[in-house]
């Protein structure tokens, strides 16, 4: 054979084996991003002064949670209890992954970004779904993911769009034209870290938390330059010296957690403090922000391992907490722990959203909110973190809180809650936060187990009873006296989001695909639409030329195992 | 001229990648007889590797080799592999495709299995349908006397290189039970 033609011949095989699927020890590089149809020049950046009005925005949805105080209020009223009965599908995105969605689309002058699991991201037309761009991460040689390989959505700044994703990168690409403008690596995924949330963009930083809890890893936040991707500060949610705490010996509503401190205690000196490096504590959602005093407001996960807390005795500081930290440093400001030692995995999840509340004397503060895997709304000062009110339970509670053993003990909530990561919804002229709940009883094991080197670390198991009903429910909490206010049950446990506008309602889905609509006041359900897959994604609002529209990704659940779908589904009025 | 060095060029950037895999094909030749020649076994006490995941396979040999797992078989076959052999085998079983033919057990009670493996939150970790993740092996497709092998091991503790995840779930299931589970997913693809 000539030269050329054998070249040729290499060449075609080549192209062959790239066909193939990612393997192991591939050297990955890159992503790669295809255009449909051309962004009109309409599109303007998000810019800062944008982003610090977003709470109000009656127009777009620019930021996952709505704003960086994370109520999820839409204020149109185009929509409202009157008329949500008609509301129709507008269009279908279908996107080529088939599995969990759990994005919340962003919408930006008529341009809406979604993503994927596997992080891939689509840019479309948020009036007619037609596809501008697509851009498809490649991902490197490890990723690990406890529950589900999806992805919770992007953030916006100044003509980028920002997203975490499985390989524990934050990747910044050209909102017109989906190209990667940079790309950093937040940390090792060999270690067990990735990345699942939607950052949070900030005065030219981007904020992330860490997937991990269920890998030994050390939890952070971090703040990267959003022109560059450079590091700017690290707050670790596990501090290197004094995680042990206060030997707390009751949770923060007053139950006692049955600790043994003389054996706590007596194993600190025996193995010494420096197992904080595998302690845990990632913080899976996105973080709150308060401008006026700078700060940055997230909850953190669970120590690790989730069930065997033996080897880590000491209050874990400071998982299962709401943190406040300086925005621009990182530096610790103050934090509210839940339960100290836990060995249940009721981890904090459920974003922490900012808004005003009475306290006990009647007089209205700023406070910081988080709905609890403990079935609890948490209500806080927002200077000083004191523990204002605590909601009734929202879901049932049984025997919190027994130990784990190793044939199993039963306890309620579940291991997944109460409140998983969906976000709330908060509707302040009510004073009502909606939050979406699971009832699931299980039972918890434990299994004495050494940390096993960026693999999966439980110290034991965790299993739902069958022939034990499993359910869900929509509730709605009074902030100002702790009452619940309405619930609406569903037939399988919640898991997705919720959204409040200002056409009293509320929107969340279920897994058996239904995509509902309730009275913000009364909690009646007023519209529901079969999507055909589960909708377990929190879902957005905006308008385009006048118009409202409600947009939710369909896509189901890997932790639940709710049935797979592939797309975002947008609703409107007829 | 430039033509055949552009070639050349994409040819050698894509190398490391195509090395693997091609390596990894001359590598499991000797692996052939158990687990056949891409991975489909043909005795239902060898696994199938074809579509297992890299991650698995490749931990799974280190194991063998450092004695964190031990079979009399495997052991002695993973004892001289070096770290570039075992992500070659674990690249090339990896890309192979499952032909469908596994050793089903269909005479057990399946809505029981599938009951019990929904409890048991299995898929939490394995992914819907068992396919797996990372260093959570694929378990749809394989061979039922291997699936129920593996569970009663985790459960007497002749398998313990799981850090306790597989044995807190089996411990406190019966053995007859272990067997309508593996019986349930080995009917899975």
């Amino acid at each position: 054979m000539t030269s050329i033609s054998k070249a040729l011949v290499l060449v075609g095989s080549v192209a062959l084996a790239a066909a193939s699927a990612t393997t192991f020890a591939e050297e990955i590089q890159g992503g790669s991003t295809t255009s449909a149809t051309a962004m009109s020049s309409d599109l303007r950046a998000v810019t800062q002064s944008r982003l610090d009005a977003a709470d109000g925005e009656k127009t777009n949805w620019l930021q996952v949670n709505g704003g960086y105080s994370q109520k999820r209020f839409f204020p149109g009223s185009q929509i409202n209890s009157s008329n949500v009965a008609n509301l129709k599908p507008a269009f279908i995105f279908q996107t080529q992954i088939l599995e969990s969605m759990e994005t919340a689309p962003l919408v930006v002058d008529g341009v809406m970004y979604l993503t994927t699991s596997y992080n891939h991201v689509h840019a479309i037309d948020a009036k007619t779904g037609k596809e501008f761009w697509h851009y498809k991460h490649n991902q490197g040689p490890i990723t690990v993911y406890c529950c589900g390989p999806n992805n919770r959505g992007v953030a916006a700044l100044d003509g980028k769009v920002f997203m975490g994703t499985l390989d524990a990168k934050l990747v910044a690409l050209d909102a017109k034209t989906g190209g990667k403008i940079w790309e950093t690596q937040i940390a090792d995924p060999e270690l067990g870290y990735s990345e699942t949330m939607a950052p949070v963009a900030v005065d030219g930083k981007v904020l992330i938390g860490t997937n991990g809890g269920e890998y030994g890893i050390r939890g952070f936040v971090k703040a990267f330059d959003a022109d560059s991707g450079k590091l700017l500060w690290t707050f670790y949610t596990i501090p290197d010296k004094g995680h042990e705490g206060v030997w707390a010996t009751h949770d923060a509503t007053g139950r006692d957690m049955h600790r043994d401190i003389a054996a706590e205690k007596a194993m600190l000196k025996k193995r010494g403090g420096d197992f904080y490096q595998t302690l845990g504590g990632g913080v899976w959602m996105t973080p709150a922000v308060d401008q006026e005093t700078d700060t940055a407001f997230f909850v953190v996960g669970n120590p690790s391992p989730d069930l065997y807390g033996d080897i880590r005795p000491g209050d874990n500081l400071y998982t299962n907490s709401m943190v406040a930290v300086d925005l621009n440093t990182g530096a610790y400001k103050w934090h509210y722990q839940y339960i100290a030692h836990d060995v249940w995995d009721l981890d904090a999840v459920s974003p922490v959203v900012l808004t005003e509340a009475k306290d006990k004397s009647g007089k209205v503060r700023k406070v910081a909110i988080h709905g609890g895997k403990t079935g609890h709304v948490y209500v806080h000062d927002r200077g000083t973190g004191e523990l204002i009110r605590f909601s009734d339970a929202m879901v049932p509670q049984d025997d919190m809180w027994v130990l784990p053993t190793a044939e199993g003990t039963r306890m309620l909530p579940g291991a997944n809650g109460g409140v998983e990561w969906n976000p709330m919804a908060v509707n302040e002229d009510l004073g009502l936060a909606y939050a979406a709940n699971l009832h699931q009883p299980m039972t918890y094991h434990v299994e004495a187990s050494e940390y096993p080197g960026g693999k999966l670390w439980l110290g034991g198991a965790f299993k739902v009873i069958p022939g034990e009903a499993q359910w869900g429910r929509l509730s709605a909490v009074n902030i100002n006296t702790g009452k619940i206010a309405w619930e609406a049950d569903t037939d399988q446990p919640l898991m997705g989001g919720v959204l409040a506008t200002g056409g009293n309602l509320v929107f969340t889905g279920e897994g058996n695909g239904s995509f509902n609509a309730y009275d913000a006041t009364t909690g009646a359900k007023l519209w529901s639409f079969q999507a055909g897959a589960g909708v377990n994604a929190p879902p957005t609002s905006y308008m385009v030329d006048g118009k409202q529209y409600i947009a939710v990704a369909a896509g189901g659940n890997t932790q639940l195992n709710f049935k797979r779908g592939n797309s975002v589904i947008v609703f409107e009025l007829p | 001229m430039k033509l055949i060095l552009a070639l050349l060029s994409m040819f050698l950037l894509q190398s490391t990648a195509q090395a693997d895999a091609e390596a990894g094909k001359q590598k499991a030749e000797v692996c052939a007889a158990c687990h056949g020649l891409d991975g489909n076994s043909i005795a239902p006490n060898f696994p199938n590797l074809a579509g297992q995941t890299a991650r698995y396979i490749y931990l799974q040999l280190k194991d063998f080799q450092k004695g964190k797992r031990s079979d009399p078989m495997m052991s002695p076959m993973a004892a001289n592999l070096t770290k570039q052999d075992m992500f070659d085998l674990a690249d090339w079983y990896a890309s192979q495709k499952f032909n469908g033919q596994n050793s089903k057990k269909t005479d057990a009670n399946l809505s029981n299995g599938k009951k019990l493996a929904d409890a048991a939150l299995c898929t939490m970790c394995h992914l819907g349908g068992f396919s797996g993740q990372n260093e959570v092996p694929r378990v749809a497709g394989q061979h039922y006397e291997y699936i129920i092998k593996q569970l009663k091991d985790f459960k007497y503790k002749n398998r313990t290189n799981d850090f306790g995840n597989m044995s807190a779930v089996v411990k406190t299931i019966e053995d007859k039970d272990l067997e309508d589970i593996a019986a349930y997913v080995s009917t899975l693809h």
